[in-house]
């Protein structure tokens, strides 16, 4: 099909674990300088692919080849070696390390005959990368304490940190804002221009359509197809990724009407230094979206309604009663329900069981005289579970072995199970498959027509255009417009989001 | 959280004027320990100026070395997400074993072989703990306790019911008057501690032994060796005890079997109470030495106070507060740092 000689051919590739294939018998040729991307439902065997090419995992079968020589698989440094980094989704930073450390970690440049650590050349080198990349990240703060998309970019960093002839790009974007979604394609574009290969793994088709040169879904483990991407469309590939036609998301039905009544009211609440002035209502059965940039302030809005983070003024009241600030107890009493952005570490406790996780924010409702009752338990769970179609072999499994698809669920139906009144959903399709996303979409729906008032807030604008009745737009803090969902775009979303080059900061806290 | 590397960082770029840099350097929980340090100086001070004397700063400093020296390598230890509570039995183990060696009484062997073999056994059963940690997968708190019931056990026979006494002259004279006039044994802290503070700001090695504990996940896909950092954690640990062993041990009239009891536990507050997280990652050298100097200062400090008995009795009492104390005062600076308005996370 392509005349250029492969840099990577993967040639029947087969990995299982405990008897379960994740990638049988695949074979891909990788040719030098081309965006190539990779998509599939969660499970499909793509981070498997990752992991064998960088040398992490070891496969059963297959075999490898860099520019006509056999590569050593099951060796982190031989794939080093050869010229393969990998970016990885999200949490590969070292946390409590500094960007500097973090890029240089295992390939430190030394001085000395290689004893000591020379501190100004990594200085230098992330200096000059990051700026290639055009972000300025504080270089003395722990990894940990930088927001997620600077985080990122310092991820992208250690893997350019090296002159790699294959960049494998994990999710790269599942953390990022649409303007610095663009900024990444931009650089992974200069990255082909410069004759790096990139191997793009996403869920999010709009990009892969943006970038990539070809494509190859996987499936089950099993390499479906690889196509030129001008010659696929987004129905055709989402078909072969699914197995089936999924209708990937629909216009939400008209709103509510106006008179129904108003169960979250937020009047002029304000964080200093974080946000100010946000006043907004939900009313009964309305799904209401907080659109804007990462860092907007958004996710701290929902923290400060949910009680995680005290706020300064203003008031917030569910139902008529007002709410103390600051306190989760609170916020959960009068009704308010929260499905966190980092659902594996805030919102699911992984090594319990999906049971014992769906009956946890519940538990005081099942027991009596303190104890437990094991048999309402299991009926709770197992409605849930139906309810939202998790798909688990049995209540028992732990939740760390699901996909994120039906993680996500899981955490819904945790709280669901409280019969809340407000429901707040930070990025609740995020790392999320598309047929996943579509049945977590029509949940959010099913739920918000049985009177449940939604807030959502989410980086995938088409997400929001699709789900929410009215939109607001969080630009530094500040609340700068309202969209009703049926009339607004993503232009129009966009224009309001984007900050104006004089207030690119936050707001400053008064001394 | 502080952190150690930043210090390092900002040596090799812009100068900063000398208040900053001191301030930059102590940092949150460190400002607590000398804070509590400087009062008890002081109180005590108040009370008897003789406290102020060399002499007497001259014996805390003594008294604070051999902690000193394990604790070097128990941080780097707790830093890679791990634990030690065996060091007081090797140390009886490792004592033990050099006074049979060199004692007139025993072996009478040669001091240039009987202490090489000491710090060789040393570093050798620290390995042997590593091994056991990473390779064997066992948690180390778990491995750790059985190594100080059965080094305890081991020490409790090779001594045979008899204390050991009549070391060399030559060794207890070194160890008393030390070299020009320096305890042998605060030469040997000061020196480890050099190392120990290249080791985590200079060399690769430090670096990683950081890195492994605040991810072993993503060490790992940096092609990072966790069993070989573990067993460096370890075996340095092993080393460093017994070193602290032979600066230390020749000091007392004899050896008796119970020395070094609840030796680990002093360590590991020392380095918990120096700011060290437990769950491995962070923790800064200067921290940890403030804390040996907190906790190890109070027993002399009490003998000035005209208290008599009672000082024996609440040097525990008064231990105990003052870690409480220093871990209190870490939180409070956090929350008013929460309050007044500035916020890390855009």
């Amino acid at each position: 099909m392509n005349a250029a000689p492969a840099l990577i051919q993967i040639r029947g590739v087969s990995k299982s674990y405990d008897g379960v294939h994740a990638l049988s018998d695949v074979s891909l040729d990788l040719t030098p300088a081309e965006i190539h991307a990779v998509c599939g439902e969660n499970g499909a065997g793509k981070s498997t692919l990752i992991k064998i090419l960088s040398g992490i995992v070891q496969p059963d079968v297959g075999h490898i080849t860099v520019n006509g020589r056999s590569l050593n698989i099951g060796d982190v440094h031989a794939s080093e070696a050869a010229g393969i980094a990998v970016m990885y989704q999200e949490s590969t930073a070292f946390p409590h390390l500094n960007a500097v450390e973090n890029l240089f970690v295992g390939r430190e440049i030394t001085r000395c005959g290689g004893l000591f650590l020379n501190h100004a050349a990594m200085k230098s080198q992330t200096e000059r990368l990051l700026q290639k990349l055009g972000v300025s990240v504080n270089l003395s703060a722990p990894a940990g304490d930088l927001p997620l998309a600077q985080r990122q970019m310092v991820a992208l960093a250690r893997a350019l940190s090296w002159d790699c002839r294959l960049l494998i790009m994990d999710e790269p974007t599942a953390s990022l804002s649409n303007r610095e979604t663009q900024t990444l394609l931009r650089i992974v574009r200069q990255l082909r221009a410069s004759g790096v290969t990139v191997l793009y793994v996403s869920h999010r088709l709009d990009e892969i359509f943006q970038i990539a040169d070809r494509v190859t879904v996987l499936r089950d483990g099993r390499k479906v197809s690889t196509h030129r991407i001008t010659a696929v469309d987004r129905h055709q590939l989402i078909r072969h990724m699914v197995g089936r036609s999924v209708e990937e998301s629909q216009r939400s039905p008209a709103g509510t009407a106006d008179n129904s009544p108003v169960i979250l009211d937020v009047k002029q609440l304000t964080r200093r230094g974080v946000f100010s002035d946000i006043s907004f209502q939900v009313r009964e059965g309305e799904i209401l979206g907080l659109a804007g940039l990462v860092g907007a302030g958004r996710s701290e809005i929902a923290r400060a309604i949910f009680g995680i983070d005290e706020f300064d003024e203003g008031e917030i009241r569910v139902a008529g009663r007002p709410l103390k600030g600051g306190s989760v107890q609170d916020a959960m009493t009068s009704g308010i329900g929260m499905v966190p952005e980092d659902r594996q570490h805030e919102g699911l406790i992984l090594p319990m069981s999906v049971g014992e996780n769906i009956s946890l924010a519940m538990l005081r409702s099942l027991t009596r005289w303190g104890i437990v009752r094991r048999q309402a338990e299991r009926e709770l769970t197992e409605t849930q579970m139906s309810d939202l179609s998790v798909k688990a072999a049995n209540p028992g499994i732990a939740a760390a072995t699901l996909s994120g698809g039906n993680q996500q669920k899981l955490v819904l139906g945790k709280w669901l199970a409280r019969n809340p009144k407000v429901l707040i959903l930070d990025e609740p399709t995020r790392g999320v498959d598309v047929g996943a996303k579509s049945q977590v979409h029509q949940l959010i729906r099913k739920l918000a027509a049985k009177g449940l008032a939604t807030l959502v807030i989410s980086s995938d604008l088409p997400e929001l255009l699709s789900l929410c009745d009215r939109l607001l737009v969080v630009r530094s803090g500040r609340i700068v417009g309202e969209l009703q969902g049926a009339t607004a775009t993503q232009e129009a979303v966009l224009a309001l989001a984007l900050p104006d080059a004089a207030e690119s900061r936050l707001p400053e806290a008064p001394r | 959280m502080s952190n150690s590397q930043t210090l390092t960082v900002d040596h090799d770029s812009r100068p900063v004027c000398f208040s900053t840099r001191f301030f930059r350097l102590i940092r949150q929980r460190e400002a607590g320990l000398l804070l509590l340090i400087s009062l008890t100086s002081v109180v005590v001070g108040i009370h008897d100026v003789r406290f102020f004397s060399v002499d007497v700063w001259r014996d805390i400093l003594v008294r604070c070395a051999p902690t000193a020296i394990v604790a070097c390598g128990v941080m780097l230890v707790v830093v890679t997400g791990e634990i030690d509570i065996s060091v007081g039995s090797l140390m009886a183990l490792l004592a033990a074993v050099m006074g049979r060696m060199l004692s007139e009484q025993e072996f009478d062997i040669s001091c240039w072989i009987g202490i090489p073999v000491t710090l060789g056994l040393g570093t050798l059963i620290g390995v042997f703990t590593g091994s056991l940690v990473s390779m064997g997968r066992v948690p180390s708190i778990i491995v750790t306790l059985g190594l100080l019931t059965a080094l305890r056990g081991l020490t409790t026979l090779m001594m045979g019911g008899k204390n050991i006494d009549r070391l060399p002259e030559g060794l207890t004279q070194v160890a008393k008057q030390g070299f020009l006039g320096v305890p042998i044994s605060i030469l040997a802290a000061a020196g480890v501690i050099g190392l120990t503070s290249v080791l985590i700001h200079h060399i690769p090695l430090g670096r990683r032994l950081y890195a492994l504990g605040s991810s072993a996940e993503s060490a790992r896909m940096a092609g990072l060796s966790e069993v070989r950092l573990k067993l460096f954690a370890f075996g340095y640990t092993g080393f460093l005890t017994a070193l602290a062993t032979i600066v230390d041990v020749p000091r007392l009239p004899k050896i008796e079997s119970g020395i070094g009891s609840e030796f680990e536990l002093l360590v590991v507050t020392c380095v918990v109470v120096g700011g060290v997280a437990i769950s491995g990652g962070q923790g800064r050298l200067i921290g940890v030495l403030l804390a040996v100097v907190l906790m190890t200062m109070i027993r002399p400090a009490l003998t000035f106070m005209d208290i008599g008995e009672a000082g024996e009795k609440w040097t525990r009492a008064i231990q105990g507060m003052f870690i409480l104390l220093a871990v209190v005062s870490d939180s409070l600076f956090s929350w008013r740092q929460r309050h007044s308005g500035k916020v890390h996370a855009a």
